[in-house]
């Protein structure tokens, strides 16, 4: 018979009172040394962008999948913890303190450049590494110290873009038309300035309203100024429907734009249309990545085409080996998985050898440096035709 | 955790102010008009602008953005108010459109890019908690004053206005300072609102004042129930807290996405059909006989003087 306290507890249950009270922390210890290194995504997943962002999530998947079938990091498996920001800036507020606040992210990846201004306070607010993997706009490098971009800016390829026109193709008239938000902005800006610089000359400079769909009066003015190239800098689906609208109205003009056109579904819309368009792209091609190849025919295998936006893709599945590297840092110094210690990480490391976009370096400013590659359609599909 | 559940009540204090002024100029005025996200921009913008670019003092931007929202509405109320339903839908829609459009395209506003570098209210640890403070504090004097003001003499004369406007009008009454009175209390509110938004989330761009806000803030007022004073209050909350509890489901996006997407419309046609007083609004239908196309209370009993 236990001999019972004057309470009616037990010498042993008083003697067992302490290791009760120490299996939380025990049991805690040994899952936190299991449990997964999480980290976030915000990317588009429905609205008009979705084409872009459902691939770039295949991407991530199958990376985050590669990595914890190699072992993950110290045997912990790495977890992608996807939210939906529809490119809304609002909703990017609301999804992304979510990461944050709920499911307690150390570290989170994101793109498009109006949802990336909108939610980098918060991510220096709240000492989250913040990785922008496919926004380009310039001003992304002034957002705060915990903001960091994986992705060249526009002002990389779009310096690198007229420079290549003039030299190359012999440009000397150019026509730039973008779309009146961020991106289109910025980028139509620093190719005009580059182009001058180059000495072109720029004929023709407009912009027009998001979801417009009648572009007949700007094809127009086009032809009234009469270039020898077209860039233009828009949205996803913008830049199919001036090409069309275009082609129809006989201009043939050789046309430009930026990552956003380098999408095999405008390719198909455009048919024949489509034809001599050149595109910037910031991701090495099959020629200087030994691992594209294959990534290409695992798109095949699994979807039967290429994805949307290859070089935007080749981005976002590299962010978790980023994100991989600084974890396995982190851990390897006994420090607390924090976004302080993931930046300290990350700005230890600086460099990072990656499967599709091979050795990204950190520069001091946020940013990173990558060579502009040019891609032009012919017979039906984008190929390689330069690299700067 | 705490910091999220913050987060949503300041979203949800904004949208009680906002959904409050709305249901100053629709609710009480029976005044249809989608503009109400241009004065919240207004307000956001004006704050925002005046403490970056001047060094204007937090408290006094705040009020100079609610201040130019009021007096930005006589843009709307002066020119189109001599008529109403469909026309100031129309005149409302048309003046949305352009002032997004100004924003959309000047420097000072940060253009398309949107503005950054706002100056933050509240710094510190506490910064959450200290702001959801002010919000709620300064709800409660805004829901306060509604109520002093639909309550009193004047509130009857709101009534008697909309109810049937000749009549009014007949017993030496303007209608008009009163229409225009509510708008720019309304869009005053927004304003305040915005301002509220911009020191919290230190960041706007034109993309967040769509006209689309306007579907938004229609739902929380006719689901909570139109010209009462709690009705929009709690639509306000249950319709920012109801798109976040779904998120919580787990659901797969391509089920996740539609079902918020359709939530709102789906409760506005259901309950202007089902239930035009809203969950709260006991017998009150207020101005939203305007948005079910019937006439004002005499003409609906056939008497005409």
């Amino acid at each position: 018979m236990t001999r019972k306290s004057d309470f009616g507890i037990s010498r042993r249950g008083i003697l067992a009172a302490p290791l009760v009270l120490a299996m939380p922390n025990v049991v805690g210890r040994a899952f936190a040394q299991t449990e997964p290194l999480r980290f976030g995504v915000a990317d588009p997943l429905t609205g008009p962008s979705a084409i872009f962002g459902l691939d770039q999530m295949q991407a991530v998947r199958w990376a985050v999948e590669d990595i914890n079938a190699a072992g993950g990091i110290h045997g912990r498996k790495l977890e992608a913890i996807i939210v939906d920001h529809q490119a809304k800036p609002d909703v990017g507020i609301a999804v992304v303190t979510r990461l944050i606040q709920v499911d307690k992210v150390p570290a989170f990846i994101t793109a498009f450049s109006n949802v990336v201004k909108a939610v980098a306070p918060i991510a220096n607010r709240e000492k989250t590494l913040m990785l922008s993997v496919g926004a380009n706009s310039p001003d992304i490098k002034n957002l705060g110290e915990y903001v960091y971009t994986t992705f060249p800016l526009a002002d990389v390829d779009m310096k690198a873009l007229p420079a290549y026109l003039y030299k190359t193709q012999n440009k000397r008239r150019a026509a730039v038309l973008y779309v009146n938000h961020e991106t289109g902005i910025e980028g139509a800006k620093v190719f005009t300035e580059y182009f001058k610089k180059a000495g072109g000359e720029v004929v023709l400079n407009e912009s027009y309203e998001e979801q417009r769909s009648d572009f007949t009066g700007l094809v127009l003015k086009v032809r009234a100024a009469n270039p020898d190239v077209v860039h233009i800098h828009s949205v996803v689906s913008d830049f199919t429907a001036i090409v069309a609208q275009m082609r129809q109205l006989g201009l043939t003009v050789q046309v430009t734009s930026f990552q956003t056109a380098f999408n095999p579904k405008m390719i198909q819309e455009l048919g024949k249309g489509a034809e001599g368009i050149i595109v910037t792209a910031m991701a090495p091609s099959a020629e200087d990545n030994k691992n594209v190849p294959g990534y290409l025919e695992r798109w095949k295998k699994a979807h039967n085409r290429e994805p949307v936006g290859l070089p935007y893709t080749q981005y976002f599945h590299d962010a978790p080996y980023v994100m991989a590297a600084l974890f396995k840092r982190v851990l390897d110094q006994k420090l607390p998985v924090t976004g302080e210690n993931m930046r300290k990480a990350l700005l230890e490391i600086k460099s990072f050898d990656l499967p599709l976009t091979n050795t990204i370096t950190f520069n001091a400013d946020h940013t990173v440096d990558a060579p502009t590659y040019f891609w032009q359609v012919k017979d039906g599909r984008f190929q390689v035709i330069g690299k700067l | 955790m705490t910091e999220f559940f913050l987060t949503m009540a300041i979203l949800a204090g904004l949208n009680v102010l906002l959904a409050s002024g709305f249901n100053m100029i629709l609710g009480y005025g029976g005044l249809v008009s989608v503009a109400q996200p241009v004065f919240y921009a207004i307000g956001a913008y004006t704050s925002a602008l005046l403490s970056m670019k001047l060094g204007v003092p937090l408290p006094l931007a705040m009020l100079a953005g609610a201040a130019l929202a009021a007096i930005a509405s006589f843009g709307v109320s002066l020119p189109s108010l001599r008529v109403s339903g469909d026309y100031l839908v129309i005149a409302s829609m048309g003046f949305q459109l352009g002032i997004v459009h100004v924003i959309n395209n000047i420097e000072l506003t940060g253009a398309a890019s949107g503005l950054s570098g706002i100056l933050s209210a509240v710094e510190g640890p506490g910064r959450s908690w200290i702001y959801a403070a002010i919000v709620w504090t300064i709800c409660a004097v805004v829901i306060l004053g509604i109520r002093w003001l639909v309550t009193g003499p004047y509130g009857r004369a709101i009534t008697a206005m909309r109810n049937d406007e000749e009549a009014f009008a007949s017993l030496g009454r303007d209608a008009m300072r009163i229409k225009v009175t509510l708008f720019a209390v309304g869009s005053g509110i927004a304003g305040l609102a915005g301002a509220l938004y911009g020191h919290y989330f230190l960041f706007l761009t034109p993309d967040q004042f769509g006209i689309f806000s306007s579907a938004t803030l229609l739902t929380m007022v006719v689901v909570g129930g139109a010209a009462t004073v709690r009705g929009p209050v709690l639509g306000a909350i249950l319709l920012t807290v109801l798109p976040e509890a779904i998120r919580f489901l787990q659901l797969p996006v391509s089920i996740m996405a539609p079902l918020q997407g359709v939530l709102f419309s789906a409760l506005v046609i259901l309950f202007i059909f089902l239930k035009p007083e809203g969950l709260f609004g006991g017998t009150a239908v207020g101005g939203l006989e305007a948005w079910q196309g019937r006439g004002t209370a005499r003409s609906k009993a056939g008497g005409r003087v």
